[in-house]
């Protein structure tokens, strides 16, 4: 019971953490960015390169690893999302689909299919009440706790915080409120790169780090953020912990086979019952 | 975006010539040449029937192997399983597929934004894990094996293939130029103003998607019966998106369009076959670049001059045989 | 004579804000009527509710003789009742007349055949007969209004609402859509319903005016009447809100900024 408690809290805090950048950028820029994995696996991949080639200590690989897949999403929203605005809603899905299979790919060409290590920052392992975590959980676990209570303060008392919340509740009012939206769309889409690539960093040293492991999380952010309703910041991360933790059961109780069906059977659910989601507004005329 | 309103005699016989070409294909290509040409016409149906729902409508759908595996699986647990008669996959797999398409389709396609493009995509996902978790019916990774088979020849099951997609495109062409078609193509436009001009939209678009899972569950049973084999690859998320990519190339709400991206693309895959890690590079680059200059497709387009260049020609020499 | 619409105590909230508030009021079938109201005063909202778009927490309406509340929106325009929208939204990449076509494969005149015929002999009507085989993208924004028209025209209606036919508008063209309507009126006997948050657009067109403010119908009377009317003095001019021209600005920029 104490296990299911514990390990559904780390899977939790992970899973919001990627659920949250998601689901910020549709709410800002209605984009369902399918290259919200590739950010993960290029979290893990750079701290990983930054550490086992260029020996770089690795606090301040994973420091340099968020920035970079920062940069990397303004850069793919500059270049590769916005020229393409114009065109049906399709058109962005399609070319954030294809980002991800073009990370995939250079992925693969470059460090082969083979799962890398990555270290561990804490190696001892703590015992609670006789259930035994490795300390890289627990790093995870605080660590995105810390990331997401941040986030909210920037939100909250920020006023880039609240340009970005005026965007995303109203579009167009903002533009008429003279918020430029075309930078506030590049802006979000580096803070979500960079939350999905903390993500990564974190679970990197305990996940195997494969060219294809941004599809799970991907699906898992989709899961979440239709549970909680596309666009719903506190929508995620509640169907983060409602995932979370039906994962947890499921895969203690069950088989770890039958747990990865949860997040798209809770997708398909959801979809067919309540399609706007438990948090989110319905989407109508 | 283009309009696909029109159907010229030039146009049956662009038609008449593209199916004489592959008509030939057995006559001038290897055993080889002609197992991946099957495929390739396969893969031309499911494109095909994803353009009619989703080309025309503009709902996207990121899920149209959900249709094509539970075509494929009926065929294949009625063959192996029940020891039916192959014939017998064709209805079945096309009436299992317009029955999940109404699961999925009813609750979904009745709201604006991506739900119905997620619960495609996850119900595609839900049924590969379904196949892999239940394996003692299913087979599992290694899906079901040993179908009989329902043509004799390699030959003849080509031109099974190739009569079947012509019948697919047919059908699905008449309809797209009918009023229906119309009203699919306004639904694109927009669904408030479709609604405000007396039209039921969500009528229309649960029977388009039951109609484009309907030849997708036929295309299915028909790569099941000819590669005597299903599997969970089925369901996969890349065979999927490959399908859309091939209606990008081909032009989007052209129906015909998609047959041409089908062959392209499989072409394409096969000439790099020696480079077979850079073959999904090929598939994301050619998406990129046609997403960024030329978003309305290759093969539509090019038919379109093609056909307005012949036109003008047949336009200068009347009037030079008349005078 | 029974009307042909009837509302009776229409309320919608949305969350906090009551958009319509236990609004009644009748149209006579024949009659030109128009709703007037500063933005923001609950028209369109009202519009919505009456074509099925949205549901109205209390209220009854009746039209033809039948209740409207529950039904789809397609089922009350084959009932003959059509609108149109604010922002016009023509179904692009088709041609003008397929755009037309739409509107006469709608059930309730889907019988009749010869749709192309028919959308083409509308749009002669409506003044768009040479440009029936352009793309609707080619058109100018009061061509749309026009367009827009056309195809609510062609599901034959017993009642056609308009809002804001004439924003956007340049002076050039109000002129030419006001004729038109005033042809529908008189020659077809249409009944139409008319919003529009400028009074003057009503003076020459309609016999009644219905104002509103905040949801409510606060007056009710002939043009010449309203313009009096103390409620809507204040209603514009106490919000310093008869700066037409400045207004007419705004609304061409939201057009264009969603178009």
């Amino acid at each position: 019971m104490l296990d299911i408690l514990i390990y559904g809290a780390v899977i939790s805090a992970v899973y919001a953490l990627l659920a949250v950048g998601f689901t910020l950028i549709f709410g800002v820029a209605r984009i369902l960015n399918l290259a919200h994995g590739a950010f993960y696996a290029l979290g893990a991949y750079c701290v990983y390169t930054l550490t086992s080639n260029l020996h770089v200590p690795l606090i301040i690989a994973a420091i340099i690893a968020v920035l970079l897949v920062a940069l990397f999403g303004i850069a793919m929203e500059r270049v590769l999302v916005r020229p393409l605005r114009r065109l049906p809603p399709l058109a962005v899905l399609m070319m954030t689909l294809a980002v991800g299979l073009m990370v995939e790919q250079i992925l693969l060409l470059i460090f082969g299919s083979e799962a890398r290590n990555v270290p561990s920052l804490v190696e001892s392992s703590f015992n609670f009440g006789g259930v035994l975590l490795s300390g890289q959980r627990l790093l995870a676990f605080f660590c995105s706790v810390a990331i997401l209570g941040g986030l909210w303060l920037f939100m909250q008392h920020t006023r880039l915080g609240a340009a970005i919340l005026a965007v995303s509740q109203d579009p167009e009012g903002a533009r008429y409120m003279g918020i430029p939206s075309d930078r506030i769309f590049s802006i979000v889409m580096g803070l979500s790169a960079a939350i999905a690539a903390a993500a990564g960093v974190l679970v990197a040293p305990f996940q195997s780090v494969i060219p294809g492991m941004g599809l799970l999380p991907l699906v898992k952010a989709f899961a979440i953020v239709i549970v909680g309703g596309l666009g719903s910041i506190p929508g995620s991360i509640v169907g983060a912990l409602l995932l979370g933790y039906t994962e947890t059961i499921v895969a203690f109780k069950a088989s770890i086979e039958w747990s990865q069906i949860v997040s798209v059977a809770a997708v398909l659910i959801v979809l067919i019952i309540r399609p706007a989601g438990f948090f989110g507004k319905r989407a109508a005329f | 975006m283009l309009a696909w309103g029109s159907l010229s005699k030039t146009d049956v016989i662009g038609a008449i010539i593209v199916i004489a070409l592959l008509a030939t294909v057995p006559f001038v290509g290897s055993r080889y040449i002609v197992g991946i040409m099957t495929v390739a016409l396969c893969y031309a149906i499911w494109a095909t029937s994803w353009d009619f729902m989703s080309g025309l409508t503009g709902r996207e759908n990121f899920g149209h192997a959900l249709f094509i595996g539970t075509g494929a699986y009926t065929a294949g647990f009625l063959n192996v399983s029940f020891g039916l008669n192959p014939w017998w996959g064709f209805p079945a797999a096309a009436i299992v597929a317009v029955l999940f398409s109404l699961v999925i389709g009813i609750p979904t396609l009745r709201l604006r934004g991506p739900y119905f493009a997620l619960a495609m995509l996850s119900g595609a996902v839900v049924m590969q894990k379904l196949s892999i978790i239940f394996s003692e019916t299913t087979g599992g990774q290694d899906g079901l094996n040993g179908l009989s088979p329902m043509l004799r020849s390699q030959v003849s099951a080509y031109y099974f293939t190739l009569a079947a997609l012509v019948v697919t495109v047919v059908i699905l062409k008449l309809i797209a130029l009918s009023p229906w078609g119309t009203i699919l193509r306004a639904i694109r436009g927009d669904e408030a103003t479709c609604q405000a001009a007396g039209i039921n939209v969500n009528f229309y678009k649960i029977s388009a998607l039951m109609i484009s899972a309907a030849f997708a569950g036929f295309g299915g049973a028909l790569y099941a019966n000819y590669q005597l084999q299903v599997g969970p690859d089925l369901f996969d998320v890349a065979l999927s998106i490959n399908i859309i990519i091939m209606v990008y190339v081909g032009g989007m709400g052209s129906i015909y369009g998609p047959v041409g991206g089908a062959l392209l693309l499989i072409g394409l895959t096969e000439g790099l076959r020696s480079f077979s890690e850079y073959r999904l590079w090929v598939y994301t680059l050619v998406l990129i670049l046609i997403l960024f200059f030329i978003p309305s497709g290759v093969i539509a387009p090019v038919w379109v001059r093609v056909r307005s260049w012949i036109k003008s020609r047949s336009a200068i020499f009347s009037r030079s045989a008349g005078a | 004579m029974s009307a042909l619409l009837e509302v009776e105590g229409l309320t919608k909230r949305f969350g906090g804000l009551t958009a319509v508030k236990n609004v009644s009021f009748a149209l006579q079938p024949g009659e030109i009527t128009g709703i007037l109201g500063p933005n923001g005063a609950g028209k369109t909202t009202l519009f919505n509710v009456l074509t099925g778009f949205m549901r109205p927490e209390r209220g009854t309406i009746q039209f033809d003789g039948a209740p409207l509340i529950g039904v789809a929106p397609h089922r009350i325009v084959n009932r003959g009742l059509a609108r149109t929208f604010q922002l016009t939204r023509p179904f692009v990449g088709m041609t003008v007349v397929e755009n037309v076509v739409v509107g006469c494969l709608a059930p309730r005149v889907r019988a009749e055949g010869h749709t192309e015929a028919r959308a083409r002999n509308m749009l002669d009507r409506v003044g768009l007969g040479p440009k029936a085989d352009l793309m609707v993208d080619a058109l100018s924004y009061g061509d749309l209004r026009r367009l827009e028209i056309a195809r609510e025209l062609v599901t034959r209606p017993k009642l056609l609402l308009l809002d804001e036919p004439f924003a956007g508008l340049g002076t050039s063209e109000i002129e030419p859509l006001a004729a038109l309507i005033r042809e529908l009126h008189k020659v077809e006997g249409l009944t139409i319903l008319i919003i529009e948050h400028r009074l003057r657009e009503f003076m020459q067109l309609v016999r009644r005016v219905i104002a509103m403010d905040f949801g409510e119908i606060i007056a009710t009377g002939t043009p010449g009447e309203i313009v009096r009317h103390p409620r809507v003095v204040e209603a514009y001019i106490g919000r310093g809100g008869d700066d037409l021209e400045a207004r007419l600005g705004v609304a061409t920029e939201s057009v264009r900024g969603t178009a």
